[in-house]
């Protein structure tokens, strides 16, 4: 089946799947110059905002603060320093308001505010410390990423498979 | 070429595109369900500041205050086919030292509203789910679940400020926000003053401001803190 292939075929499906993986690539990083957040969506991976927010859902970020400042209420997705995992949960409190606002978040499902969470000798989270605030919502769609972290060798087949996807549809 | 391999790519395809447009179909509806949540009574009883540790981790004594309240909201309106929850929220707020706009705002009181298609998630025991379930049995969409009524409710969160102070503290009110989270699409909060299309902003909701009084005695701040 390979023996008939021409370099010049090979070569020319060789950059149409580099053009899907760029073009992947640019989308994801046009929506991060919309939403002005370097991860304008993400995965939920806990279940501390359940209901709401079940593991495997999909969340769409803002990080712009058009209309108003971020507040109390909102759901938030911030990162800690130290800790590679995002943590999405809702702001409870707020003290102060522009760059030097100070605020504490706490998971729906979970007892106690997220101050054991933080660094030690940090409090409160600053406006800096997040990357953006949840505006919508899409079910389960997420879990296939977990799935793939989970079972890292789903990653090879799936590489493997669109590759050979690539290289045998010819037309 | 149509081999297995296509046919599958465009059944996957095809129910792909057709998910996600009745899905965005469903996000759409929510325009076309009129909202108009109202607060017909929302009020601090008993408001109460003390010296002490509110919190498991504080590792120095602070001041903190104890709202007790008083609610009676008509938030039906916001349940629909898309509606997974509601999370009905009650903060303080009382204005920040040093600049004119800046406010402090912290919670005293949260509750989660399951629509009775999600209750099936809730964090709850088994004598609580079994009632949940029956309180709506037969039924996909409970209005009368958004019907809150409270009185000299304890509050589940206390007030602290970064600074350790909070006695004597003017112009505090309460306010009543909600937070509508659809099965799918945009996530809404309650609009404080303006009418978008049918969606009508949250009458009341706002209490009269009231005072941080001065510090009560410690004894009795240690017994509430334990609460």
């Amino acid at each position: 089946m390979f023996s008939n292939v021409q370099p010049r075929q090979a070569a020319a499906q060789l950059l149409n799947f580099g053009l899907i993986l760029s073009t992947a690539f640019m989308m994801w990083k046009g929506l991060s110059v919309i939403t002005d957040s370097p991860s304008p969506i993400v995965v939920v991976l806990s279940g501390s905002m359940e209901p709401a927010f079940q593991r495997g859902d999909l969340l769409f970020l803002t990080n712009r603060n058009i209309l108003q400042e971020t507040d109390v209420g909102e759901i938030v997705v911030y990162n800690v320093k130290d800790k590679d995992i995002p943590i999405v949960h809702r702001i409870v409190r707020k003290f102060g308001s522009g760059a030097g606002a100070k605020f504490l978040t706490k998971g729906d499902n979970n007892v106690a505010d997220d101050t054991e969470l933080f660094p030690p000798g940090k409090a409160f989270l600053d406006r800096t410390d997040m990357i953006g605030s949840v505006v919508g919502y899409i079910p389960f769609v997420g879990y296939v990423t977990i799935m793939l972290s989970e079972h890292p060798w789903l990653k090879t087949v799936m590489l493997a498979i669109m590759g050979l996807v690539v290289v045998l549809q010819r037309e | 070429m149509y081999s297995s391999l296509v046919r599958l790519q465009n059944t996957f395809g095809f129910f792909t595109t057709v998910a996600f447009v009745v899905a965005a179909i469903i996000a759409a509806s929510d325009l076309l369900a009129p909202r108009a949540p109202v607060v017909n009574t929302l009020e601090a009883n008993n408001v109460q500041v003390a010296t002490g540790r509110p919190h498991y981790y504080s590792n120095k004594k602070e001041e903190y205050a104890s709202i007790r309240f008083t609610l009676d909201a008509d938030l039906s309106s916001l349940f629909t086919w898309n509606t997974k929850q509601l999370f009905v929220y009650v903060t303080a707020e009382w204005p920040a030292a040093g600049s004119e706009n800046a406010t402090n705002q912290a919670v005293i009181w949260d509750t989660i509203i399951t629509s009775p298609s999600a209750d099936h998630l809730m964090n709850v025991g088994p004598a609580t789910m079994k009632k949940l379930r029956k309180s709506a049995e037969g039924k996909s969409i409970d209005p009368s679940r958004g019907k809150i009524s409270l009185k000299n409710q304890r509050p589940k969160y206390q007030i602290t400020h970064p600074s350790g102070k909070l006695a004597e503290i003017d112009d505090v009110v309460l306010k009543l926000h909600y937070n509508v989270q659809p099965w799918v699409g945009a996530l809404t909060w309650n609009q404080e003053n303006l009418d978008v299309g049918l969606w009508k902003r949250l009458k009341g909701g706002v209490s009269e401001k009231f005072a941080f009084p001065a510090i009560k005695k410690k004894k009795e701040g240690g017994e509430k803190a334990k609460v």
